[in-house]
C-alpha cells in the first residue's frame, strides 16, 4: 500500500482509489448483491418493508418452478417452457453464427488482400454502430404480412397469400441471429489472424485437404476467438430485449420479456429479481462451461 | 487448380450473400423512409416525399404520424439520450483509465482476480445491470426520507447513468490496457530520475501517451450510452431516452419516420467513418513518406528518393461520388417529369384512396340493403333496423377522419 502511494503521488492515488472503489462496490457488487437479497424476499408494500413479514422466503423461486398455488399443474409450465426456449434458441442461434461467420472471419484475415481486408471490416462495422432497435425495425419491414418479402413473392408467384413470418418466429430468430453477427465475427477474425500463414501452405504441401487443414490447424489456434465470439453472442442473445420486443409474435415470449413484465406491468419487484437471478446464473453457468470445454481464460473471452 | 477456382468463386458468392443480408434490411429501410405511404413498404409504391422527414400526415383515423421534425418527443428523447451520454463519458472514462493504471501495479497474486471482476459486467445480462440499479436505488430513496437522496434515487437520468457507466467502463477499461501492454516504462523511470514528481509524470507522459485511446474510449463510451436499450428501458423509470421512444414507437405502431430517423442515423455513422477512413490513409502515407525520407537521410541512395508525382494523383473514390451525384439528379428528374413527386402526387393518390373508401362503403350500403331485405322477408324487421342504422348514419364514417364535405354529398346522393 505504501508502495502503491509512494509509486502514484498522493493526488493521483486518491484519484485511482476513489473511482475504483466506486465503479467496483457502489456499480458491481452492491447492486447485484442486493438484488440476489431482495428476490428472497416477498413482494410486499413499502410500508411494511423491515417489519414481521420482510422475512427470508423461496416463494419466488417456487413460483418460477411449480407456478402459482392456486393452478392445478404440478410445474410451472409456461415459465419453465419460455426459459428452455429462450436457451436453446440462443444456443442454436450462437451455433448458426459460428458457421455462418466462420469462412467470412477466415476469408477476411487469411486469404483477402489487406486493402480489401481493411474494406471489408469497416464496412462490417457500419451496421454495428446503428442501433439494435432500428435493425430490428429493418426487418420487421422486411417480413411484415404485407412486408417486403411476401410482396415479392407474391408477385414471382410463388406464394397466393402472405405468409406470416411474425407469428411463425422466422422474423424473431433471423433478427437475433442479425443483431450479433458481428460480435462473432470480430473475435474470430483476431483470433485467426495471428495464425502463420506458413503453417497453412505447410499443411498444403503435405497433402492435407482443406477441410483437414482447417480441422487440424486454424480451429485448434482460433480456440480463443470461438470462445469469445460464442460467449458473447450467447450471452447477448439470451438477454435480448430491444429485438424481442419489436419481432416477437405476440403468443411467443423471451425470458427477459416476462422479467421485464414482472417488473414493469405487474409491479412485483422481488420476482422479477427471483427471475434475473436465474438468467444470472444461467449466464455464469455458461461461461464457466466455455472455459471449461475449450480450455481459456476469463481474459481470453473479454477483449 | 480448377478446383481452387471454383472454390474461389464460391468463396465470392458467399461473401457477397453474406454482406447483402448484412446491408439489405438496411438498404430497404432507407428507401421506405421516402415512400409516402402510412406504412413503410417499397412495393406499393406511392409518391416519393420527404414528408416523412418534415412534417408528417394526418392518418384516416386522426392519429397523428408525425414527422422527424415536428416529432417533440423525439427530440425530447434525443436531448435526455445526449445529457446521459455525456454523464457516461464523464465518469466512465476516468473510471477505466484508474482501473487499468492500477492493473498494471497491483500484485500478480491478484492481478486475475481483479482483471476479472473488473470484465464482469460485460458478461451480465444488460437487462439485469439496470434492474439491479433500480432496485438498490429504490430502497436507497426510501431510507432518505423525502431528502436529497430520495431525489437522486428517483431520478431517471441519474440511476441510467450509473447503470450504463457500470458496463461501459469495461469498454473504456479493454481499451485502456490494450494501450498500457505497449507503454515503455523507462519512460517514467527516467522523468522520474530527472526529477519529477508523480503527478507530474502521470499529466505530463501518462496522459498525452494514453490521449488517443483516451479519444477513442470516449467516442465508443458515448456511441454504447446513446444505443442502448436493454439497460436503459429498467433505469430510466419515467423519463424517455431516444431508444425507449423509438421501442414505443416501434410497439405501438410502425410508422416510416422511424426509416426516417434510421436513414438520417446511418448517414451520421457513414459519414463519421469514412472522414475517419481518410484521415487515417492520410496518416499512414505521411508516415510512409517520412520512414521512406528517414531512410534516405541514412542511406543517401538516390533510387529512394521517389518523385513527386504520386501527389498529384486524384482519389479513385471521387469517381464513384461523382457517379452518385449524376445518378441522383437524374432519378430525381424523372421523378419530377413523371410527376411522382410531391405534393401534386400525393395529393391524386389521396383522392384515389379516398374513392376507393366510398366504393367500399356504397357496397357495404347494398349489402345491407340487400341483407336487409331478406330478413325482413322473413319478418326480422328488427334486425333491418340496426343495419340500417349502422350503415345508414351518415355521421358514422364523418368522425373517422379523412372525409371531406365532397364524401358526404356523394353519400347524399347514393343514399
Amino acid at each position: 500500500m505504501n508502495y502503491f502511494f509512494n509509486k502514484n503521488g498522493p493526488l493521483i492515488s486518491t484519484y485511482l482509489l476513489i473511482s475504483i472503489g466506486f465503479w467496483i462496490v457502489f456499480l458491481i457488487v452492491i447492486p447485484q448483491l442486493y438484488m440476489l437479497d431482495l428476490s428472497f424476499r416477498p413482494n410486499i408494500p413499502p410500508l411494511l418493508r423491515g417489519g414481521p413479514d420482510d422475512v427470508y422466503t423461496l416463494v419466488h423461486y417456487k413460483h418460477f418452478l411449480f407456478g402459482s398455488e392456486t393452478s392445478g399443474e404440478s410445474y410451472n409450465y409456461v415459465d419453465i417452457g419460455v426459459f428452455l426456449d429462450t436457451i436453446l434458441t440462443a444456443i442454436l442461434i450462437t451455433l448458426i453464427n459460428l458457421c455462418f461467420c466462420y469462412p467470412i472471419a477466415f476469408y477476411i484475415a487469411k486469404v483477402a488482400s489487406p486493402n480489401t481486408a481493411r474494406l471489408l471490416i469497416v464496412s462490417l462495422i457500419i451496421p454495428f454502430w446503428i442501433n439494435e432497435l432500428l435493425r430490428s425495425f429493418a426487418l420487421r419491414i422486411l417480413f411484415a404480412g404485407e412486408g417486403f418479402i411476401n410482396n415479392v413473392l407474391i408477385k414471382l408467384g410463388v406464394i397466393d397469400t402472405g405468409i406470416n413470418f411474425i407469428a411463425m418466429d422466422v422474423a424473431l430468430y433471423t433478427g437475433l441471429n442479425y443483431a450479433y453477427i458481428l460480435l462473432m465475427i470480430f473475435p474470430l477474425y483476431n483470433a485467426i489472424e495471428t495464425l502463420d500463414k506458413n503453417q497453412l501452405e505447410a499443411a498444403e504441401d503435405l497433402g492435407s485437404s482443406m477441410i483437414r487443414t482447417h480441422f487440424r490447424i486454424v480451429i485448434p489456434h482460433a480456440k480463443a476467438g470461438i470462445a469469445s465470439g460464442c460467449t458473447m453472442v450467447f450471452m447477448l442473445t439470451a438477454g435480448a430485449l430491444a429485438t424481442p420486443v419489436v419481432l416477437s409474435s405476440p403468443n411467443t415470449f423471451w425470458f427477459t420479456q416476462l422479467i421485464y413484465q414482472w417488473f414493469n406491468m405487474n409491479d412485483n419487484w422481488p420476482r422479477g429479481a427471483a427471475y434475473s437471478i436465474v438468467l444470472l446464473s444461467v449466464s455464469v453457468v455458461f461461461v464457466l462451461l466455455m472455459m471449461r470445454i475449450f480450455k481459456v481464460k476469463i481474459g481470453e473471452i473479454v477483449r | 487448380m480448377k478446383s481452387q477456382q471454383a472454390l474461389n468463386i464460391l468463396l465470392g458468392i458467399y461473401i457477397f450473400i453474406f454482406f447483402a443480408y448484412l446491408f439489405g434490411p438496411l438498404v430497404i429501410m432507407s428507401i421506405t423512409a421516402f415512400n409516402s405511404a402510412e406504412f413503410p413498404s417499397v412495393t406499393p409504391w406511392e409518391c416519393f416525399s420527404l414528408r416523412w422527414f418534415n412534417e408528417g400526415k394526418i392518418a384516416y383515423d386522426g392519429q397523428h404520424l408525425a414527422g422527424l421534425a415536428t416529432d417533440w418527443r423525439l427530440h425530447e428523447g434525443l436531448i435526455t439520450s445526449l445529457q446521459i451520454g455525456l454523464g457516461v463519458v464523464l465518469l466512465s472514462v476516468p473510471i477505466g483509465l484508474s482501473a487499468a493504471l492500477v492493473l498494471t501495479q497491483v500484485h500478480s497474486r491478484f492481478r486475475t482476480a481483479f482483471y476479472s471482476i473488473s470484465i464482469m459486467p460485460v458478461l451480465f445480462p444488460g437487462v439485469i445491470i439496470g434492474i439491479s440499479t433500480v432496485v438498490l436505488w429504490d430502497r436507497i430513496a426510501t431510507m432518505g426520507g423525502g431528502g436529497f437522496a430520495t431525489e437522486l434515487g428517483r431520478n431517471g437520468i441519474f440511476l441510467t447513468i450509473l447503470a450504463q457507466t457500470c458496463f461501459i467502463s469495461t469498454y473504456c477499461f479493454l481499451i485502456f490496457v490494450a494501450r498500457l501492454q505497449r507503454f515503455d516504462q523507462t519512460q517514467e523511470e527516467a522523468a522520474l530520475d530527472l526529477g519529477a514528481s508523480q503527478t507530474q509524470v502521470f499529466f505530463k507522459i501518462l496522459i498525452p501517451y494514453l490521449m488517443p485511446a483516451i479519444a477513442s474510449s470516449c467516442v465508443i463510451a458515448f456511441l454504447a450510452s446513446f444505443e442502448n436499450y436493454n439497460t436503459t428501458v429498467f433505469s430510466i423509470l419515467s423519463d424517455q431516452t431516444l431508444t425507449t421512444v423509438i421501442a414505443s414507437k416501434v410497439r405501438l405502431g410502425i410508422s416510416p419516420a422511424i426509416s426516417a430517423l434510421a436513414l438520417v442515423i446511418i448517414l451520421i455513422t457513414l459519414a463519421v467513418t469514412i472522414t475517419y477512413e481518410i484521415l487515417r490513409r492520410r496518416e499512414d502515407k505521411k508516415k510512409k513518406k517520412l520512414a521512406a525520407e528517414a531512410l534516405f537521410a541514412q542511406t543517401q541512395d538516390s533510387r529512394l528518393l521517389r518523385n513527386g508525382k504520386s501527389t498529384s494523383t486524384i482519389p479513385k473514390s471521387i469517381f464513384v461520388i461523382i457517379f452518385i451525384i449524376i445518378i441522383c439528379i437524374f432519378g430525381f428528374n424523372k421523378l419530377v417529369e413523371k410527376g411522382l413527386y410531391g405534393s401534386v402526387c400525393i395529393a391524386t393518390k389521396e383522392q384515389e384512396k379516398q374513392s376507393n373508401f366510398a366504393e367500399q362503403l356504397k357496397l357495404l350500403q347494398n349489402n345491407a340493403e340487400v341483407a336487409g331485405q331478406t330478413s325482413s322477408e322473413n319478418g326480422e324487421a328488427d334486425e333491418k333496423k340496426e343495419y340500417d342504422d349502422i350503415f345508414g348514419d351518415p355521421n358514422l364514417f364523418k368522425n373517422f377522419g379523412g372525409f371531406d364535405a365532397k364524401e358526404e354529398e356523394e353519400q347524399g346522393t347514393s343514399d
